[in-house]
């Protein structure tokens, strides 16, 4: 009489490309690349307008223009997407149909995280080619901005990060709430430190610096006015940026999964 | 009966909104706006809230500026363009050259203020070293309110900038020249005759610029000596031969085509062969 064979144990990846899978494909049912649209009409819409209002500096409004238009609508889909997606798999009672089959947290987490970073990667792709095209036709070289989408990129998988660990945490809306309390801080981080320069050497002060080196720090992935005005950045400072971004990323990722371990879903 | 009372509170509502907003319009164009253009708040402070969008921030002030500066029937509109342009602008963008010389012209060439303009471009400068073309127009802003000395010190300015066309040393000999330092000017055009650099056109240029002033600095010389002499012995030299011989000139001077100077020993003037000063037509 043989032994019976072995389970086959599915690799860890299959579970996170099978629920990335799923959250990229819902959405796209959400219509969010609509934003896709609006984006379009407003950068088109804009070029068309600043021949009118403007003396010069077209090229570099359209630039600026298009740049944080990307930025604002990735952050905004980040945020309202993020917020919801692990609440809603709780609100549904889904997750624990999905917890039940050999799906760790962690697996679930990096998943919805995948997922949702690939919509975003789709929608910054398409923006910026939508952009990339406007300016070629009026001469402009767009490859050059590619650093700053790129740093963008990144600075909405540190965004997504944080909006999936405050789904994991509370509702929707104190989620959302906190998310854009990350943005702000993300982009104010340097006046914790200038506050801590002013203070006497001491507690406060250490806390200053301390929160400075902790809270995410999102002006270092904003290289925007450099490649609009042609300011060469410094040796390796993309890479360096994006390594930090990325790090954070999974700090705020295991984060995320160390709350849903400790909810209860039995 | 009650939903002819809701229609008629609709309906005077929106008639009070129309006459309370026309109303309105009256009053408000009768205020000072450009006085509002004080409380825009300084772009350190509008950079801190735009969280990372200070450049875009920036275009908009920027377009704002235009159509509120294009509108001639504002009084009181050249009010605060330091302000919008130096302040607000340039502190959220400081790389946004137009800025700096948009706000520059609309204060010299509207305003009529000069130095106010010229320290625009100043600023401008002082945060884009690499930008040669604002001291350039600080240069020709200068030029065209007849101050050679100052224009040449700009032009200067443009020129030390790397990348910077010949047209602005060029720019800096002219105006050194008007400001009647025609040494360092013949210096400066004899460089750019020299420098591999240049253009063809610049050569060009720079070669009858130098022949036109080596007449007119040699010729300033001979006068110079001639006065020198007069005022050592208290009378004039018979000829230019003897001031040569008596070592107030290093040689009998002649013009760069080697004609000798007109001299007259009754008067002590000194003229070129032609009788009219060499470069003098410029």
């Amino acid at each position: 009489m043989s032994a019976p064979a072995p389970a086959r144990v599915p690799p860890p990846w299959a579970a996170i490309v099978a629920i990335g899978l799923n959250t990229f494909r819902e959405a796209i049912r959400d219509r969010i690349l609509y934003l896709l649209l609006v984006f379009a009409l407003v950068v088109i819409g804009a070029s068309r307008l600043l021949s009118l209002l403007t003396v010069g500096s077209e090229d570099k409004i359209i630039k600026d223009l298009g740049l944080s238009a990307i930025s604002i609508f990735g952050v905004m889909t980040a945020g309202f997407m993020g917020v919801s997606l692990v609440f809603k798999e709780i609100e549904r009672r889904t997750v624990y149909t999905l917890l039940a089959n050999p799906v760790r947290r962690w697996q679930f987490v990096t998943g919805k995280f995948a997922g949702l970073l690939s919509v975003l990667v789709l929608n910054v792709t398409l923006m910026y080619a939508a952009l990339a095209v406007l300016l070629w036709i009026r001469g402009e070289q767009p490859l050059a901005l590619a650093p700053a989408v790129l740093l963008t990129g990144v600075e909405l998988a540190v965004v997504t990060a944080f909006a999936l660990l405050f789904s994991s945490l509370t509702n929707p809306i104190l989620a959302a709430v906190w998310t854009f309390a990350v943005y702000v801080t993300g982009h104010l981080v340097w006046s914790v430190r200038l506050l801590g320069e002013r203070l006497p050497p001491g507690f406060a002060r250490g806390t200053c610096e301390a929160l400075y080196w902790l809270l995410p720090n999102l002006d270092r992935m904003n290289v925007r006015a450099e490649v609009v005005h042609g300011i060469a950045l410094p040796d390796g400072f993309l890479a360096v940026s994006a390594l930090y971004g990325a790090s954070y990323t999974v700090v705020v990722l295991a984060l995320a999964s160390l709350a849903l371990e400790r909810k209860d879903f039995a | 009966m009650h939903r002819l009372a809701a229609w008629v509170l609709v309906a005077a509502a929106v008639a009070s909104t129309a006459v309370s907003g026309l109303v309105a319009e009256r009053m408000a164009a009768g205020r000072d706006e450009a006085r509002s253009l004080l409380y825009l708040p300084n772009g350190k402070h509008l950079r801190t809230i735009s969280l990372g969008h200070a450049p875009l921030l920036a275009d908009f002030v920027y377009l704002w500026a235009i159509q509120f500066y294009s509108d001639y029937d504002r009084e009181e509109r050249f009010q605060y363009v330091e302000h919008v342009f130096s302040d607000v602008i340039a502190e959220l963008d400081p790389r946004f050259v137009d800025a700096y010389w948009l706000g520059a012209m609309i204060l010299i060439v509207e305003a009529g203020r000069l130095d106010d303009g010229l320290a625009l471009l100043e600023r401008g400068f002082e945060r884009n070293p690499d930008q040669w073309i604002l001291p350039y127009l600080a240069g020709w802003e200068a030029w065209m309110a007849r101050q050679p000395a100052r224009a040449a010190e700009y032009f200067r300015q443009a020129s030390a900038v790397p990348g910077a066309p010949v047209l602005t040393r060029r720019m800096q000999a002219g105006m050194l020249r008007r400001a009647g330092d025609e040494r360092t000017a013949l210096g400066l055009w004899r460089e750019l005759l020299e420098d591999p650099a240049s253009d063809e056109a610049s050569r060009a240029i720079a070669s009858r610029k130098v022949r036109e002033l080596e007449g007119t600095v040699l010729l300033a010389g001979v006068r110079e000596a001639v006065e020198r002499y007069r005022s050592e012995t208290g009378a004039l030299p018979r000829s230019l031969e003897a001031l040569a011989q008596r070592g107030y000139l290093s040689a009998v001077p002649r013009d760069p085509s080697g004609r000798p100077f007109h001299y007259d020993p009754r008067t002590g003037r000194v003229a070129p062969p032609s009788g009219r000063v060499l470069g003098g037509d410029e």
